[in-house]
């Protein structure tokens, strides 16, 4: 079975973006108990993945030409 | 998002016919043993069924927020994986990553065929959204065999 779909087309960062806010959903959740401290854990590693791969990124600039 | 813990508590105050998990065991008691073996055969139980069904595992232990959380951010990740042509290993690869390739793509369980299913026209590897869309796939199924081992610990009284 085959169910038609258009190809999704994202630029490097809207998939980091989506990539770190699904995870970071998934890591609160299953981290912590209370809603309030679900909220803040996913943020806080919401934050993190995207800081994280912004300074990655620039870390590899020197590299990439 | 609610507080999902309800299903757990109960199980840890006893009310379902197994000794709470502060409880010392008694291991020269036979019924210990017997509830002890039906309670690990119930948690590995939960286990397969949130593999196989992303957020079961959890929804068999009436944690529905993160029941929901999972089956969720699980199945969009594999949306989003396979709408960007991400690369869907398949069973006897080649080589070592496409072996564990494989074994991250199958840990989402029955949305694997999902997957399959969307990615119509297969794979493209040759632009950066069909790499990414490979670690989406292979993201969906870790997050997934994570989920499944935290309600197998949970079934296990040992997290909630």
């Amino acid at each position: 079975m085959t169910i038609a779909m258009q190809p999704l087309q994202l630029s490097h960062f809207q998939s980091l973006l989506l990539f770190a806010l699904i995870i970071s959903l998934a890591f609160g959740t299953l981290g912590r108990r209370q809603p309030i401290e679900r909220l803040k854990y996913a943020a806080w590693s919401f934050a993190m993945f995207v800081l994280i791969a912004i300074a990655l990124g620039w870390l590899m600039y020197p590299f990439s030409r | 998002m609610p507080d999902d813990t309800e299903g757990i508590n109960r199980e840890v105050q006893g009310d379902v016919g197994i000794e709470p998990a502060h409880a010392t065991p008694a291991t020269s008691d036979p019924h210990y043993a017997k509830h002890s073996g039906a309670s690990e055969a119930r948690a590995i139980a939960t286990a397969i069924a949130g593999w196989l069904i992303p957020g079961m595992g959890h929804a068999l232990l009436k944690m529905w927020g993160r029941a929901v959380t999972v089956l969720l951010t699980v199945a969009f990740l594999v949306y989003l994986g396979a709408g960007m042509r991400g690369n869907l290993f398949s069973p006897g690869g080649d080589d070592a990553f496409a072996r564990l390739g494989y074994a991250a793509d199958i840990g989402t369980g029955s949305l694997y065929y999902l997957a399959r299913a969307l990615e119509s026209t297969g794979p493209d590897v040759s632009h950066a959204d069909g790499d990414y869309g490979t670690r989406f796939l292979a993201t969906a199924g870790v997050l997934n065999l994570l989920a499944a081992l935290h309600a197998y610990e949970a079934a296990r009284r040992r997290k909630a």
